[in-house]
C-alpha cells in the first residue's frame, strides 16, 4: 500500500502539461510586449509626424537582415523537431547549431546598429538625443527599450536551446521524450513572432 | 475506510528539518510556507496600519510627520496587496487544497512551483529593504503614480522591483493551477464535477496570467525612466501620466478579482457544508467566475475619472463597471439559496462565511456609487474610497480568508481549535472591523480625503471612533491568532471528516499523507455538493 | 481537456517547413517593397503592415509552433488572448482619439 500511485500523479512524464505551461508561458510573454506596443501606439498617434522623421534614422536594410535571419532560425528549428521525432539525432544537432549561429549573427548585427545609433548621440543623456523633439524621444527610447528587450529573449532562448543540444547529446532529450526540445522551440518561434512586429513597426512606418 | 493506517507517515513526518521544507517539492509544505510568511507580513501591514489610526486619533501631528505618514500608508499599501491578499487565498489554501480536492497528488508542475514560492521571497526581501537601504520606503502610496514617482527621492526603484518579482511568482503559480486543473483531475471528474473553488481557482489563474505582465512591464517602464531620465510618463518632458495610469489598472482592476475570486471559492464551499444542502445553482456559480474574470479586463478606467479620460471614455467605463456586478450578485443569490431552509450548523467558519456576505456586499455597493460618474467626482480620493475597497479586500477576502483557515484546520493539522473562543474572536472582528472603516465611509461622503496625516478639526469623532475600532479588530486578531496556534499544538485530534463535508479532501486522512491519497478517492456520485437534502 | 497524450504526435515534414519559411520570406519582401514604394501613404502602410505581419505571425503559429496538428483548445485560447489585448489596445485608444 505504500506503493499506491495515483494514475494522474503530478510527478509524472506528462508532455502535454508542459506544453500547455509553455504556451500559457507565451501568453504572459505577449502580454509584456503587449504594454509597450500599447505605449507605442498611443505615443505614434499623439506625436506621429516625430515618429516618421525619427523612423527615417533606422536603416531598413539591416532590419530586414535580421528578419530573414530570425524567420530562418525558426524553421531550422522547426526542422530540428522533425529530425529528431524521425530518429536522426546527429541531423537535429546540426540544425540547432545553425540556429545558435544565426542567434549569435542577430545579435552582432544588433549590435551594430546600436553602436551606429549611439556614435551619433542618439541615446538619453547624449547631446544630439537631448535635441530631439519629444515626440523622437520617445520613439527611440522606445526603440531602445524594446529591441533591448526582445535581445534579451534571443539570449535566452539561446541558451535553452544549448541545453537542448546537452540534452540530445546525453540521451536524455529524445524522440519519445521531446518535451524540452519542444519547448525551446516554442520560445523560440515567440521570439521570432514578436521581432515580427517589431520590424515594420520601427523600420517600416513610412 | 480502515483506520489502520495510522501507522503510516503524515506530510508533517515524511522529512524533517528546515531545508526539507525550503526546498520541498510537497504542494502542501509550499502552501504551509506561504502560510507562515502572509501571516507574517499580514501582522507586519496591520501594524502600520494601526499606527497610522493612531495619527489620526486627533487633528495635527500626533505620533509622525506628514513624509513618514506618507511612507507608511505606501509600504502599508505595498505589503498588503502584493504581499497579503493577492498571494493569500491561491498560494496558501490553493496550493495546499486544490490537488487533494481534484484528487491527485501534486500540482502539474511541481518544480515550478517552488520557484514561484522563491520567487516570493526574493520579492518580499527587496519590499522590506527599501526600509533600511535609501533614504527609505516610497511615499507615492502604492499605485507609484507618475509622474511624482519618477521624481521623489525615497527608494521607488526598489519598491517597483519588489511588485516587478512577486507579480512573476503570482504569474507562475497561476500558470501551474490552470495546467493542474487541465490535466490532473481525477478519473471520472469532469470540469463540471470539479469543486466550486477549484473553479474560482481557475479564473483566478487566467487573470494571474494574462493581467500581470502588463504591470510588470509598465513598472519595468518606471524603473528606466527613473534611470535614464526620459519622458515615458513624465509630461514636464513629454510624456503622458494619464498612460501610466491605463497600463497600471489594466492589471490593477483585474487584481481586485485575483483577491475577491479565491475568496468567493472559499465561501462556496462552506456553505454547502455548514448548511447541509447541496449549492444552489453550481453551474451559474462556475460561469459566474468566469464572467466576473473576463467583464473585470474592460473596467480599469473606473479608476480614472478625474484624472483627465475623454468624456466618451468615462461613459464606456462606467457602464462596464456596473455590469461586473451582475455576475457578482449572481453568487450572493445562490449563496443565500443554499442557506434557505437548510439545517445551518454555526460553526466558526460559517460565521465568517456569512460575515463575508454582509461585508462583501457593502464593499460592493459602495463600488457601485464609485462608479456612477457624478458621484465619484464628489467621492474619488476621499475616505469613501478607503472603507469601500477595506470592506471589499479585508471585510470581504480577509474574512473569507479567516474563513478558510477555521474550515480546514481540522484537515492541515489533524487537530481542532477551541470553538468557543474562535467565535468569541470572531465577535470581537466583526465589532471592530465594522466600527473601524464604518466611520471612513461617512468620513469620505463629509468630505475628509485620504492620504493625509492630517484632518480638519469637524471630523475628529469619527476619526476616534475609527481609531478605537482598529483597537478592538486587533485584539480580535491576536485572540483569533492565540487560539489556532494553540489548537495546532495541543487541540483534540479530529479526525478525517469534522464537519461531514462530502468533497474529496475530507477523504483523505488528517494531516494528509504526502501522497494525499492512500487508495484511489471515490468520487461523489451526482456532484461535489450532493449532500442528502 | 480529453486525454490525447497517447496519440501519435503530427510529423510535419520538412517539406512542410521549408514552404512555411518561403511564405515568411515572401511576406517578408512584400512589406519593405510596399514600405520603400509608398512613402506617401501613411497610414495605409500601417494597416498593411500589421496585416502582412498578422499573416507571418499565424504562419509562424500554425505550421513552426505546430498549432495547426495540436488539441483546438491551444487556437482558442491563442484566439481569446489575441482579442482581449486587442480590447486592452482599442479601448485605451478610444481614450486618446475622443479626447
Ligand atoms: C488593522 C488593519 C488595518 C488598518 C488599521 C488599516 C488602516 C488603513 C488606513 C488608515 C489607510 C488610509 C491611509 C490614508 O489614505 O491616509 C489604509 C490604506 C490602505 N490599506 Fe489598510 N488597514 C488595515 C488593513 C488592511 C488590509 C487587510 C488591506 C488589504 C488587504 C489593506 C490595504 C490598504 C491599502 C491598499 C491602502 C491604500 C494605501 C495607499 O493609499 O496607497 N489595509 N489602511
Ligand atoms: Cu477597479
Amino acid at each position: 500500500m505504500a506503493h499506491f500511485v495515483l494514475p494522474n500523479s503530478g510527478h509524472n512524464y506528462d508532455p502535454e502539461s508542459s506544453k500547455l505551461g509553455m504556451w500559457l508561458f507565451l501568453f504572459t510573454e505577449i502580454l509584456l510586449f503587449g504594454g509597450l506596443f500599447i505605449v507605442y501606439f498611443v505615443y505614434r498617434t499623439i506625436n506621429s509626424d516625430a515618429f516618421l522623421r525619427a523612423s527615417y534614422e533606422l536603416n531598413i536594410t539591416m532590419g530586414t537582415i535580421n528578419t530573414i535571419i530570425l524567420i530562418t532560425s525558426s524553421m531550422t528549428v522547426a526542422m530540428a523537431i522533425t529530425a529528431l521525432q524521425k530518429g536522426k539525432e546527429k541531423f537535429a544537432i546540426n540544425l540547432l547549431w545553425i540556429t545558435l549561429l544565426f542567434a549569435i549573427a542577430f545579435l552582432i548585427n544588433k549590435y551594430f546598429e546600436w553602436s551606429i545609433k549611439i556614435e551619433h548621440g542618439i541615446f538619453p543623456g547624449m547631446e544630439h538625443y537631448n535635441g530631439l523633439e519629444t515626440g523622437q524621444k520617445l520613439y527611440f527610447f522606445l526603440y531602445y527599450f524594446m529591441t533591448g528587450l526582445h535581445a534579451l529573449h534571443i539570449i535566452v532562448g539561446a541558451i535553452f536551446i544549448g541545453f537542448v543540444i546537452k540534452g540530445i547529446q546525453e540521451g536524455n532529450v529524445t524522440a519519445d521524450r521531446i518535451s524540452l526540445l519542444e519547448n525551446s522551440g516554442l520560445y523560440w518561434h515567440l521570439v521570432d513572432l514578436i521581432w515580427i512586429y517589431l520590424f515594420p513597426l520601427f523600420y517600416l512606418i513610412n | 475506510m480502515s483506520e489502520s493506517l495510522s501507522t503510516d507517515l503524515n506530510f508533517f513526518q515524511v522529512k524533517k528539518g528546515i531545508i526539507s521544507w525550503l526546498f520541498s517539492l510537497d504542494h502542501k509544505r509550499i502552501g504551509l510556507m506561504y502560510l507562515y510568511a502572509i501571516i507574517s507580513f499580514f501582522l507586519v501591514g496591520v501594524t502600520l496600519g494601526l499606527l497610522m489610526r493612531l495619527e489620526l486619533i486627533a487633528p495635527g501631528e500626533t505620533i509622525m510627520k506628514a513624509k513618514t505618514y506618507n511612507q507608511t500608508f505606501t509600504l502599508h499599501g505595498v505589503i498588503m496587496i502584493f504581499l497579503f491578499i493577492i498571494p493569500s487565498i491561491p498560494a496558501i489554501f490553493g496550493n495546499f487544497f486544490l490537488p487533494i480536492m481534484l484528487g491527485t497528488d501534486d500540482v502539474a508542475l511541481p518544480k515550478l512551483n517552488l520557484l514561484s514560492w522563491w520567487l516570493y521571497v526574493i520579492g518580499a526581501l527587496f519590499a522590506l529593504s527599501t526600509l533600511v537601504f535609501g533614504d527609505g520606503p516610497a511615499d507615492t502610496g502604492w499605485t507609484f503614480y507618475a509622474p511624482y514617482s519618477v521624481q521623489t527621492n525615497t527608494n521607488v526603484t526598489m519598491s517597483v522591483m519588489a511588485a516587478f518579482i512577486l507579480g512573476f511568482s503570482s504569474i507562475l503559480t497561476g500558470l501551474n493551477f490552470i495546467v493542474t486543473i487541465h490535466r490532473l483531475r481525477a478519473p471520472g471528474m469532469g470540469w463540471f464535477q470539479m469543486p466550486l473553488f477549484a473553479w474560482s481557482l481557475y479564473a483566478t489563474s487566467w487573470i494571474q496570467l494574462l493581467a500581470t505582465p502588463i504591470i510588470g512591464i509598465t513598472l519595468l517602464m518606471i524603473v528606466a525612466e527613473r534611470a535614464f531620465g526620459v519622458g515615458l510618463f513624465d509630461p514636464a518632458i513629454g510624456g503622458d501620466p494619464i498612460l501610466y495610469q491605463h497600463l497600471f489598472w489594466i492589471y490593477s482592476h483585474p487584481a481586485v478579482y485575483i483577491m475577491a475570486l479565491p475568496a468567493m471559492g472559499i465561501i462556496s464551499e462552506i456553505i454547502p457544508t455548514f448548511a447541509k444542502r447541496s449549492i444552489f445553482g453550481y453551474k451559474a456559480i462556475a460561469y459566474s467566475s468566469m464572467a466576473i474574470a473576463f467583464v473585470g479586463y474592460f473596467v480599469w478606467g473606473h479608476h480614472m475619472f478625474t484624472s483627465g479620460m475623454s468624456g466618451s471614455a468615462r461613459i464606456i467605463f462606467s457602464v462596464l463597471t456596473f455590469m461586473v456586478a451582475i455576475p457578482t450578485a449572481i453568487k450572493v443569490f445562490n449563496w443565500v439559496a443554499t442557506m434557505y431552509k437548510g439545517s445551518i450548523d454555526l460553526q466558526p467558519p460559517m460565521l465568517y462565511a456569512m460575515a463575508f456576505i454582509f461585508q462583501f456586499m457593502i464593499g460592493g455597493l459602495t463600488g457601485l456609487v464609485l462608479a456612477a460618474l457624478a458621484a465619484d467626482i464628489h467621492l474619488h480620493d476621499t475616505y469613501f474610497v478607503v472603507g469601500h475597497f477595506h470592506y471589499v479586500m479585508f471585510g470581504g477576502t480577509g474574512f473569507a480568508m479567516f474563513g478558510g483557515m477555521h474550515y480546514w484546520f481540522p484537515k492541515i493539522w489533524g487537530r481542532m481549535y477551541n470553538i468557543k473562543i474562535a467565535k468569541f474572536a470572531f465577535a470581537l472582528l466583526v465589532l471592530g472591523f465594522n466600527m473601524l472603516y464604518f466611520p471612513m465611509l461617512i468620513l469620505g461622503l463629509m468630505g475628509m480625503p485620504r492620504r493625509y496625516y492630517d484632518y480638519l478639526p469637524q471630523f475628529t469623532d469619527l476619526n476616534v471612533l475609527s481609531t478605537v475600532g482598529s483597537w478592538i479588530l486587533a485584539i480580535g486578531l491576536i485572540t483569533m491568532l492565540v487560539n489556532l496556534i494553540n489548537g495546532m499544538r495541543k487541540g483534540a485530534p479530529a479526525g478525517r471528516n469534522p464537519w461531514g463535508s462530502i468533497s474529496l479532501e475530507w477523504q483523505t486522512k488528517s494531516p494528509p499523507p504526502l501522497e494525499n491519497f492512500d487508495k484511489q478517492p471515490e468520487l461523489n456520485e451526482g456532484g461535489p455538493y450532493n449532500y442528502k437534502n | 481537456m480529453e486525454d490525447h497524450s497517447k496519440e501519435k504526435q503530427h510529423i510535419v515534414s520538412y517539406k512542410e517547413n521549408f514552404g512555411t519559411w518561403l511564405g515568411l520570406m515572401l511576406l517578408t519582401a512584400l512589406t519593405v517593397a510596399v514600405s520603400v514604394a509608398n512613402a506617401s501613404l501613411i497610414t495605409l502602410t500601417v494597416v498593411t503592415a500589421l496585416v502582412i505581419a498578422t499573416t507571418k505571425a499565424i504562419l509562424v503559429a500554425y505550421y513552426f509552433m505546430h498549432l495547426k496538428f495540436d488539441h483546438k483548445l491551444y487556437r482558442i485560447m491563442l484566439l481569446i488572448i489575441t482579442l482581449l489585448f486587442s480590447s486592452f489596445m482599442l479601448l485605451t485608444i478610444v481614450d486618446y482619439l475622443s479626447r
